[in-house]
């Protein structure tokens, strides 16, 4: 067990002083002290940032399995660049459909640094979705979703699902042939929902064809509606961490003594903040042995944060973005091809006959999103070790393996068109 | 001598339907289930050893020890089908074709013919080592995991001229002969995936088969006791030196092991036919989009009986695992989650039901059609809508996922939970292990006819007909991606 620093709000005890050593303001460096130091403290005094810097930085985590662990920051450290490569792009981008193209076509050609930003947000968002699908499936492997962490899976996934609706609606606005194309066949996806599709369809499009009123909507959307309410959803998800604290997996929870009653007993009398998880089975509410995020975890979590920021950079310079003709509703020679992440998607809608691919977009691929969401009211045994949970892992075996599956399938077909 | 080979060239290709057809599907078809055993077992050996060296369980390890000491027989026996099948039915009887198909597939071939040198290096050496490399784990594991992957690619590249001759003309790019082409073939990824996961199933099966043989054989003399109580049955008979009761303790022994080694090796048949449902309806969609004539044959041409037959043999192999579920779980003192497995069964059996009626009663669509009875049997045709592919077969098709995935979870989540004692199955849960291999070993020869009958006219589609091996020269039909079906 590491020794821990007592969290001075749970134990009640007067907060300590910023000066104390291991506090933010002990690792300013002694020659700047003097009037920073006074303003950092005056700004403590006031905000409070320290207690808050103290609570995060000297939260337990498991020891084991670190490295893993790292996916999640990952994430939220590739969103934020979606975000500050977003705002660069901002300052060109005209949401116009005549000057829409135009306006990239400069950031490329004209803006010193502007293709590079252009390739880094969109490696960005490739590298988030395949980072975030990761960090999915590791949290399904170790059953970090079981009580009482079921928020924190149900968040995590709409986070997913948002990602996924940012990444779509931010291809729609380059306004080249692919973008047009993409927006063509998106928008019209919601037509075959019975009843209420060709309603949809023409809120999105803001009409029943795509023009002005659809580029802007989907601009909307990717910088506003979307990102609000993904910055809710990463509020909420990094609030329900703090709150039940780290799972890790079921390694953290192994018990080495001839009496493991008694070891988890011993476990949950000595706990360091956050832990004992409330509301978890005993066996699963402390690891066997933590170490502070400060600095252990955080040093894996910025190296692996570091490594893929650097893969962004390297492959949104060599690599950048694709740029095609401008966008021509009269070509009858172009054929749009999806996004590599919703390749799956796009070919099990060829696998649909024409009649059913209502069908096939709205009760297959919704009935598997609402599985996904639901798991951790749908697996509620205590058992964490997969293969100990082959009611679930046998379902997620194949939906993963028919992903794979189908997104093999999509780019052989679209190597054959 | 150049007349010699003038005289040779032109004309029809000797030869009747017993030699040119019949005879070339026998050799074809034996060939492939001994190539496809080998193939498959060799992935469950290296799961198995895997398994051994992490769990320390010696049944894995003599799992791995029995498969790999069957190589060196099957491998033998294949092997000789297999140059039978290359030097006298593919050079001898149907020498144009394949002359002609190997000059613009020739690297494909070579290739093949490596990865045998590598098999036969390392499926002999693992066989004569096995024992002596017990020393060396990782070295047995990883020469086992190279031969895997050495056959892996035989298979491959099978595949590659497999599909090369079912869906030849890549759209819009008449360079069929470029290399790159004929690996990125439309059906060669669907196909590759339905056998990769067809020869662990096959493989599976056939050693639940033989373990459910072997238990029976070590459980004879409690069966005949348990026939006839008040009958004489002959006292077991001592071994050399062995007393009665060490021979009852290995005869008990034996059926532990057996009973475990038909329940592992038909999980791998029982879960990747599962997956063989959705990897099959892709396969058969390429097939449909790339080469439509083929997909119509199989579908309402002659062979769409026989398909029929597949789909037959695919409920009658799920109901067969379902039933050794039941049965197991039931031997093992667990009477909930055998009912729900007995439900799982019956719902199973009222779709295999469901799903065996035919969509007319004659032998082929075209027939109908052609006799203006394409209509349903209430207005004076032969059609029968409910046994329509779409959407009543599919719909089957994914019931029986669903049922199966359902009973799956069932069996093994009531296995996890309170662990099964080895060697307490009951006789007939073995039976139905023997059923299970037999019913897999129909559906692979079923679907070898199905696929090789599929392109009939011709060996290669649109390019060289069956009838005397006659090479086109007319191009490949060039259907528009738009105008192709999506739907039937």
């Amino acid at each position: 067990m590491s020794q821990r620093t007592v969290d001075p709000e749970r134990s009640g005890a007067a907060p300590t002083e910023p000066e104390d050593e291991g506090d933010l303001i002990g690792l300013v460096p002694q020659q700047v002290v003097g009037p920073v130091r006074q303003g950092v403290a005056w700004l403590d005094d006031r905000a409070g940032f320290s207690h808050l810097l103290h609570r995060v930085l000297y939260e337990a985590v498991p020891r084991q399995g670190g490295w893993a662990y790292t996916l999640g920051s990952a994430t939220l450290v590739l969103i934020l660049i979606q975000f500050f490569s977003g705002i660069f792009l901002l300052l060109d981008y005209v949401p116009s459909v005549s000057q829409a193209y135009s306006s990239l076509d400069f950031l490329k050609t004209s803006d010193p640094f502007g293709a590079w930003m252009r390739g880094i947000h969109l490696w960005g968002s490739y590298t988030l979705m395949f980072i975030i699908g990761a960090h999915a499936l590791r949290t399904f492997i170790s059953a970090s979703y079981k009580k009482p962490r079921e928020l924190n899976w149900v968040t995590g996934v709409f986070l997913f699902f948002i990602v996924l609706g940012m990444a779509i609606t931010g291809a729609m606005l380059p306004w080249d042939q692919a973008s047009y194309w993409t927006t063509t066949v998106v928008t019209n996806i919601p037509h075959y929902i019975p009843g209420i599709g060709n309603g949809i369809r023409t809120l999105w499009r803001g009409g029943n064809f795509v023009g002005q009123a659809t580029l802007t909507r989907s601009f909307a959307l990717h910088i506003w509606v979307l990102p609000v309410i993904l910055l809710g959803l990463i509020g909420a998800h990094i609030h329900l961490l703090w709150r039940h604290g780290e799972h890790g997996s079921w390694v953290n929870y192994r018990t080495r003594s001839a009496d493991p009653g008694g070891e988890i007993a011993e476990r949950l009398r000595n706990a360091a903040a956050p832990y004992p998880t409330r509301g978890s089975d005993p066996v699963y509410s402390v690891p066997s042995d933590t170490v502070d995020f400060f600095p252990t975890q955080l040093f894996k979590d910025t190296v692996v944060s570091a490594v893929l920021v650097i893969f962004i950079g390297v492959m949104g310079l060599i690599s950048g973005a694709p740029l095609d003709g401008p966008a021509n509703a009269a070509t009858l020679t172009y054929v749009p091809t999806p996004e590599w992440f919703y390749l799956p998607l796009d070919q099990l809608l060829v696998f649909f006959p024409l009649g059913l691919v209502g069908f096939g977009v709205f009760v297959v691929v919704g009935i598997a999103a609402t599985l996904v969401i639901a798991l951790p009211f749908i697996d509620r045994s205590p058992e964490r070790h997969p293969i100990r949970r082959p009611d679930v892992l046998i379902p997620a075996l194949f939906l993963i393996g028919s992903v794979i599956y189908l997104a093999m399938l999509g780019v052989n077909r679209l190597y054959n068109l | 001598m150049p007349h010699l080979f003038l005289a040779l060239t032109p004309g029809p290709v000797p030869g009747t339907v017993i030699t040119n057809t019949v005879m070339v599907g026998c050799v074809a078809l034996l060939h492939v289930l001994f190539a496809t055993y080998l193939i498959g077992s060799t992935s469950i050996v290296a799961v198995s050893e895997v398994v051994s060296m992490v769990n320390h369980d010696p049944r894995h390890e003599r799992l791995a020890r029995g498969i790999v000491h069957s190589w060196a027989y099957l491998f033998g026996t294949g092997a000789a089908i297999a140059i039978f099948f290359v030097i006298f039915v593919l050079v001898g009887m149907w020498g144009r074709f394949f002359v002609t198909f190997s000059q613009f597939t020739f690297w494909v071939w070579f290739f093949e013919a490596l990865t045998f040198v590598g098999e036969i290096v390392l499926l002999y050496a693992l066989y004569a080592n096995w024992d002596r490399l017990g020393e060396y784990r990782m070295a047995r594991l990883g020469m086992t995991i190279l031969l895997n992957v050495d056959q892996w690619f035989q298979m491959f590249f099978i595949d590659v001229i497999a599909s090369q001759m079912l869906t030849p003309v890549v759209q819009g790019k008449p360079d069929n002969t470029s290399y790159l082409l004929q690996f990125l073939n439309p059906t060669n990824l669907p196909l590759t995936i339905h056998r990769t996961f067809g020869n662990v199933a096959w493989a599976g099966a056939v050693i639940a088969l033989t373990a459910g043989f072997r238990y029976l054989r070590a459980t004879r003399r409690e069966e005949a006791m348990a026939l006839a109580p008040n009958t004489h049955v002959e006292p077991v008979r001592a071994l050399g030196a062995m007393p009665d009761g060490e021979l009852v303790r290995e005869r008990n022994r034996e059926a532990a092991y057996w009973d475990w080694a038909g329940q592992y090796a038909m999980l791998f048949t029982f879960v990747l036919t599962i997956f063989q449902i959705w990897v099959g309806y892709t396969y058969a969609k390429e097939i449909q989009l790339h080469s439509l004539d083929s997909w119509y044959q199989m579908m309402y041409g002659w062979i769409s009986n026989i398909f029929l037959g597949q789909f037959a043999g695919l409920g009658l192999l799920f109901m067969a695992g379902v039933a050794y579920f039941w049965r197991r779980i039931k031997a093992a003192g667990q009477p909930r989650p055998a009912r729900r497995l007995q439900l799982a069964l019956i719902v199973l059996f009222l779709l295999w039901l469901f799903g065996l009626q035919p969509a007319w009663w004659a032998g082929s669509y075209p027939d109908i059609v052609a006799a203006h009875l394409a209509k349903p049997f209430w207005d004076g045709g032969v059609e029968d809508p409910l046994g329509f592919f779409f959407p009543w077969k599919v719909m089957v098709l994914i019931g029986e996922m669903l049922v199966t995935l359902f009973a799956l979870g069932t069996f093994l989540r009531a296995r996890q939970r309170t662990p099964m004692i080895m060697g307490q199955a009951s006789r007939g849960s073995q039976r139905l292990l023997i059923a299970l291999g037999v019913i897999t070993c129909l559906m692979m020869l079923i679907m070898g006819i199905i696929r090789e009958s599929s392109r009939s006219p011709y060996l290669v589609n649109y390019s060289i007909q069956i009838n005397h091996q006659v090479i086109l020269q007319k191009p490949a039909p060039n259907i528009p991606l738009t105008q192709r079906p999506i739907g039937p």
